[in-house]
């Protein structure tokens, strides 16, 4: 893993084997990892779990993240860290936007479309949208920016500590390439 | 290729949350409600009630196969329940996944506590549960007392002495 400062709070690494990149934010208690999954990792694994090809790929293609949360507060530290993902915002061609919600992916697939278990699957591989990690708790799960693939954008990361709002920028994330 | 890059993923998934090790942190779950209740077959087809379990403490673990973090805790859980078999009752929770998946899985990560199978997802809807793994001690009385959101290492003596004090 090389790994190199990108700004404040932010680590970029890029793995040796994979050439797949991740950035790191870690700010005060919180910790954010943000790690490129592969279109074909992403569209592998919800096929394996009952998706029909053509919305594993849509789900593949649109900018899937591997995201995990942590609050680092040390035992006998009682910090709540709350995580709300409608109010993080992307920037990507001097357009701010949304994240794409797994509400949202899960209100395009019509009764009857896909089956109980991947929704199942879906649902429980995809970051929670609204979390809240007490003090040594960690979260992960699949986030979706809703890019094509090798698209870049920055992301604007909101988060509370004991009900005080943060935020900050990881500039330059891109989205995994097909390969 | 695509498995190296899983492999690495995983990896990279270990390493993070190997560090959530370093604090072993159970969080006091506010106001003490009482568990809710389910009835759910194992992977033999024997079935389960949240009643079956009083007398106790109880660690109840929600989990997926295909989970990094699961598959990590998994061991110390099983661990864990060699320490504290007389104790406490565990229970582990799939959610979404059938025997067969399950089979595969405890060829690798032996599972030696019941392991019941949540197929429909409604029982882990009852349950104030946002991502997996989340884990839930629960009294004698039935009573949800603490949660863990992400892994834990199960067979921590301190964390053990304060599941079977409840």
């Amino acid at each position: 893993m090389i790994a190199a400062p990108a700004m404040a709070g932010v680590t970029q690494s890029v793995d040796e084997l994979t050439a797949l990149v991740s950035w790191k934010m870690e700010v005060g208690n919180f910790e954010l990892e943000l790690a490129q999954l592969l279109p074909d990792q992403t569209r592998a694994f919800f096929m394996a779990r009952g998706f029909s090809k053509e919305i594993a790929n849509r789900i593949a293609t649109g900018c899937i993240l591997q995201t995990i949360g942590r609050n680092s507060a040390g035992k006998g530290e009682q910090v709540a860290v709350d995580v709300d993902l409608k109010q993080w915002r992307m920037l990507h061609n001097g357009i701010e936007g949304s994240i794409k919600l797994k509400e949202q992916w899960e209100s395009e697939w019509p009764a009857g479309n896909v089956s109980d278990t991947a929704r199942l699957a879906f649902h429980w591989a995809t970051f929670p949208t609204q979390q809240d990690f007490s003090s040594g708790d960690f979260g992960w799960g699949m986030t979706s920016f809703g890019l094509a693939p090798g698209r870049r954008f920055d992301l604007k990361v909101v988060w509370s500590v004991e009900g005080e709002e943060k935020e900050a920028w990881i500039k330059g994330i891109q989205c995994a390439e097909e390969r | 290729m695509r498995q190296v890059t899983i492999q690495s993923i995983l990896l990279l998934l270990l390493s993070w949350s190997s560090s959530a090790y370093s604090e072993q942190l159970l969080t006091p779950y506010k106001g003490a409600q009482p568990a809710p209740g389910f009835e759910l077959v194992d992977v033999d087809g024997e079935k389960h009630r949240l009643s079956d379990y009083q007398g106790k403490p109880l660690i109840i673990n929600f989990w997926a196969t295909w989970c990094p973090p699961c598959r990590e805790e998994m061991p110390s859980m099983n661990r864990a329940w060699q320490k504290v078999k007389d104790d406490v009752f565990m229970l582990a929770i799939n959610v979404g996944e059938d025997e067969d998946t399950i089979f595969v899985f405890s060829a690798d990560y032996p599972i030696d506590f019941p392991v019941l199978l949540d197929q429909s997802g409604e029982v882990i809807k009852q349950w104030p549960v946002k991502g997996l793994p989340t884990t839930f001690v629960v009294d004698r009385e039935g009573k949800i007392r603490y949660t863990a959101v992400g892994a834990r290492e199960w067979d921590d003596d301190a964390l053990l002495e304060i599941v079977k004090s409840l």
